[in-house]
């Protein structure tokens, strides 16, 4: 994490981290946010494809940019990547909250 | 190339086509030699992107500087990503922000994807964008084949948008009224081929606002029977690949017969001039390149082998297809599923 990197806003929370996953998510795919939960695997049970990965944490990072100065996904991070409960975790962890 | 006809006015007319002058096998000499050309044989105005120390002469068109290059073999994501001040990614982000009316690019195919996707966006309501790619026809306008790489595995909701935003490109491209689509499969019956094959044909014949004819086989594309052809990104560049590999050793084989001994070099001097007009037709330099449907903006991609003329024709066809509005033609067929 970056040494500028400070908060924002409040904490965020981990229910609210997986909310903002699930609906980028479900926009990116133009799928139901009902049909993502944390268990979901990107590759087999969401069909995402690599491009909608980077879209993901593009978007991410830019929703979370506003938050928390210099959050970034790192490139060679994403392929432990697997489920949405990964990135959750990811993000949880980028950001300190819990 | 004169210019045919009047083109449409839109409100974006007059903002110049953005060039990625560093794409390409031949960058940047020939891509700036060809927006060069582009710019005096075609009217259409043009601005290149990418380093100006490299870019060298581009006798006054405008250059957006760009300091990074994506090379062929760069990963496309995470280059894009890393490599924001890269020519690609800042001649989607002059699409984006209005500077540039469309895109286009010779280099990494992968990368200028995703550097539409990521910078112009999806349009609402697509999936998955696709390549689409000109297969020339003699004697008429060429067909559309997409998907032809975008996406090595696709699901049927998302072939039933290649067919819709097939048929919206044809219009905007090719100016047919009511494009008709067929489905790449092995058998002309609608029980050949895989489940997905199976599946998509049962949609596209229901689909409403789509003239489907039914399947094509691989042998039907250079002559098809209808104006858009649809299939996986795997299977359409398979194809296309045949395609281009087999008509490249055709006309190799028949150029190597006819200077084979004095009576066929004799035969050749009647024969070569009337069958040029036949392999200009298949020239991949004069069709203008692939398109990329599904972004919120006009992205062509054209060959990495890319030269004056392949730029010339694909800066030709950008303009074409932004000023007959292909972008909302697309949000159109799409919103329609």
């Amino acid at each position: 994490m970056p040494a500028e990197t400070h908060v924002e806003k409040g904490p965020i929370e981990r229910h609210e981290v997986f909310e903002l996953v699930r609906d980028q998510l479900a926009d990116i795919l133009e799928i139901e946010p009902g049909a993502i939960s944390e268990s979901s695997s990107f590759a087999e049970d969401l069909d995402a494809d690599s491009l909608a990965l980077i879209e993901l944490v593009e978007a991410l990072e830019e929703e979370l940019g506003e938050r928390t100065v210099g959050f970034r996904i790192e490139d060679e991070d994403l392929e432990d990547l697997r489920t949405v409960r990964d990135a959750v975790d990811y993000v949880v962890a980028k950001l300190g909250a819990g | 190339m004169p210019r045919a006809g009047p083109r449409p006015e839109a409100p974006t007319a007059g903002l110049p086509v953005a060039v990625d002058a560093m794409g390409g096998d031949n960058a940047p000499g020939a891509i700036v030699a060809g927006a060069r050309r582009a710019v005096e044989e075609l009217g259409v105005p043009v601005v290149l992107v990418g380093p100006p120390e490299l870019v060298g002469d581009t006798g006054g068109i405008e250059v957006i500087p760009a300091s990074e290059v994506i090379a062929m073999d760069d990963d496309p994501g995470s280059s894009v990503r890393r490599k924001k001040d890269s020519s690609l990614v800042r001649a989607a982000e002059a699409v984006r922000d209005g500077r540039a009316l469309a895109m286009v690019s010779a280099g990494n195919t992968g990368a200028a994807m995703a550097s539409a996707l990521l910078r112009m966006g999806r349009l609402k309501g697509v999936v998955r964008p696709a390549i689409a790619t000109p297969i020339p026809q003699l004697g008429a306008h060429p067909i559309v084949l997409l998907d032809a790489g975008a996406n090595a595995e696709c699901t049927e909701a998302m072939l039933v948008q290649f067919a819709q935003m097939g048929a919206a490109y044809a219009s905007a491209r090719y100016g047919v009224t009511e494009p008709t689509v067929a489905l790449l499969s092995i058998g002309e019956e609608k029980s050949k081929g895989t489940p997905l094959v199976k599946e998509v044909h049962a949609l596209l014949e229901q689909t409403p606002g789509l003239r489907f004819v039914g399947n094509v086989e691989g042998r039907d594309l250079l002559h098809a029977p209808a104006d858009v052809v649809v299939t996986d990104g795997f299977t359409g560049n398979v194809a296309l690949k045949t395609l281009e590999g087999s008509l490249r050793f055709f006309m190799d084989t028949i150029l190597e017969v006819f200077s084979a001994d004095e009576e066929a070099k004799a035969a050749a001097e009647v024969m070569l001039p009337r069958l040029a007009p036949l392999a200009a037709e298949f020239d991949p330099d004069g069709i203008g390149g692939a398109m990329l449907l599904g972004v919120d903006g006009v992205c062509v991609i054209s060959h990495g082998s890319s030269g004056e003329r392949a730029i010339v024709s694909a800066v030709g066809v950008a303009h074409d297809v932004a000023t007959a509005g292909l972008v909302d033609r697309l949000a159109r067929a799409v919103a329609t599923s």
